[in-house]
């Protein structure tokens, strides 16, 4: 009972409250400012609402439901996602523990780094000779280098003790690294995946804009050619709230893993 | 039959425990170990010449930082001497291997791994040609032998600094070594557990016919008599040296009790005294 009464208790609530407050407020002032050009969140709420109340309807290829583009673009994430962190883990895992390799890709892995998501579409037409395929490529280039990099520092720093069991008591290969390298390094190695699952998750609205199709990123571009911004700043809180899950799931992940 | 673990007789064979007439278990040959620092070379110790024979338990001590982890780390396989060699029942040392378990001044588990694991791991790594119910066996006894089976699915993180320095004992008595290499593996224990490691160090010793070869860094004087045949006192570092080595002929077995009031004893103890405060005086008025 003198929980129910305590103050502490709703405090995450209110900051919530307030947090939401200050959005809708500078919201409705740009709506405002801008003489609803910006429409006003209420406008966007009915959009909103409609939007969700039938989020899979199927009217031919150029007017599908919000989920069914949501889910596209999931599964574009998730393979490019997916086929990324099969290279990144492993590799990271060989140029975490020889410095041979390290020495010989990290510069590879500094050049190819910065490069912007745009700039690989490109290549990835010439290469699949479709649109999804170039889609899927340059999630898989631009979300591979997090989990490459955090894996690769989180080998490097296994603390001498653990090698030292490891040689003291004559691990073999395989042993030292199921035993070792790898319980030692999935902390980081999800922290990467945290970080790339969040850059794909970026990339995919501007590949979708390239590339067209079935996708959240196409539903901006196409609300933007149907000059419905409701559309627009409803797509922005869908993708902004799917971005805050995917994040939230691998910080689950990150505490289901956490030894010590 | 109640077990006190203090006072109780730690052997059952009578016999003098004779070691001079058996072969060379541990043979350091004029080692010297220097590191490599940002300040230029550190020469930790120097020219240590020191033969153990098989059977013999041998106490090493000495100030903190003079070197002992790192003499032992040389018989190990662990540490690289920058000169000089290492032989291990006969063989050159080149690195670690099964014939040397060692205890790790800081445990040293795998923080993953529970309790059982961190044993089982050394096990099956060390006996390839055992099965895994033997394997499995073999965990168990050295569990119970340190009395964690209870806490066997703990992870190390859950575990006080001696239950910890319990798992790190019985994983290097686990994979059953010739040669056990203990860098303080009884400083974490209170008194009573630390008694009782005591009888279980020399029960072991004991069912294996006095055959395995001790060395235990240790910084407690009275541990050091109760256990060894040697106790080997270093000098402080750097470039540390042996600066002497004191016999400890008290006859086998000892019990923890009488052995206190024994001359032979007192002797060595003042001896040790002697040796590790020789440069210190209390000022006191
Ligand atoms: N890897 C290393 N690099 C540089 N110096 C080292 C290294 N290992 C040990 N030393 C130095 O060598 C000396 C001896 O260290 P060692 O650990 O052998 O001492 P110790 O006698 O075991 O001390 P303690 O009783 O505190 O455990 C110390 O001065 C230490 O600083
Ligand atoms: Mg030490």
């Amino acid at each position: 009972m003198k929980k129910l009464l305590n103050i502490q208790t709703y405090l995450p609530l209110l900051f919530g409250i307030g947090s939401a407050v200050i959005l809708i407020g500078a919201w409705w002032g740009i709506s405002l400012l801008t003489n609803r050009e910006i429409p006003s969140p209420l406008m966007t709420w009915s959009v909103f609402n409609e939007m969700l109340a039938t989020p899979f309807y199927d009217y031919g290829p150029n007017d599908k439901g919000i989920g069914n583009q949501l889910i596209s673009s999931l599964i574009r994430v998730f393979s490019g996602f997916g086929l990324g962190s099969l290279v990144a883990i492993p590799l990271g895992l060989l140029i975490g523990s020889s410095k041979t390799a390290f020495r010989l890709i990290n510069p590879i892995i500094q050049i190819l780094r910065p490069v912007s998501p745009l700039a690989w579409f490109p290549l990835g037409l010439l290469a699949f000779k479709a649109a999804e395929g170039a889609t899927i490529f340059i999630i898989f280039v631009t979300s591979v280098w997090p989990t490459l990099i955090n894996t690769a520092f989180g080998v490097a720093s296994i603390p001498q003790d653990h090698k030292n069991v490891a040689k003291a008591y004559g691990f073999s290969r395989w042993k030292y690294i199921i035993k070792v390298i790898i319980p030692f390094a999935l902390p980081h190695i999800i922290t990467g995946l945290r970080l790339s699952i969040g850059v794909a998750w970026m990339v995919i609205v501007a590949g979708e804009m390239l590339s067209g199709g079935v996708g959240i990123g196409f539903f901006v571009w196409d609300s933007w050619n149907a000059l419905s911004l409701e559309k627009i700043l409803s797509a922005i809180l869908i993708i902004g709230t799917v971005g805050l899950l995917l994040d939230k799931g691998f910080d689950w992940l990150q505490k289901r893993f956490a030894f010590a | 039959m109640t077990l006190n673990p203090i006072s109780a007789p730690v052997d059952s064979a009578s016999e003098f425990h004779k070691i001079q007439s058996r072969p060379a278990s541990i043979e350091v040959k004029n080692i010297s170990v220097a590191f490599k620092t940002p300040k230029g070379t550190f020469t930790a110790i120097q020219d240590i010449d020191l033969t153990i024979q098989k059977g013999e338990i041998v106490a090493l001590i000495g100030h903190s930082g003079c070197g002992k982890s790192t003499l032992m780390g040389t018989i190990s396989g662990m540490t690289q001497p920058t000169s000089g060699t290492v032989m291990a029942n006969g063989n050159l040392v080149k690195g670690p291997g099964p014939d040397r378990g060692i205890v790790f001044q800081n445990y040293s588990l795998l923080p993953w791994l529970s309790v059982y694991q961190n044993i089982y791991e050394a096990v099956d790594s060390v006996f390839k040609g055992k099965t895994s119910a033997e394997k499995r066996e073999i965990t168990e006894e050295n569990l119970k032998m340190v009395n964690l089976w209870p806490h066997k699915d703990k992870l190390p993180g859950q575990l006080s600094g001696g239950m910890k320095q319990r798992v790190a004992i019985a994983r290097a008595f686990a994979i059953n070594p010739s040669i056990l290499l203990l860098d303080e593996p009884f400083g974490a224990l209170d008194a009573l557990t630390k008694g009782s490691m005591h009888i279980e160090l020399l029960k072991l010793w004991n069912l294996d016919n006095r055959n395995k070869t001790i060395v235990m860094v240790t910084h407690d004087i009275e541990e050091a008599i109760f256990l060894s045949d040697r106790v080997v006192v270093m000098n402080n570092g750097p470039a540390a040296t042996i600066k002497e080595i004191v016999d400890v002929r008290l006859p086998r077995p000892r019990n923890k009790k009488d052995i206190v009031h024994d001359p032979a004893y007192m002797e060595i103890h003042d001896r040790l005294m002697g040796l590790l405060f020789d440069k210190f005086s209390i000022e006191d008025d």
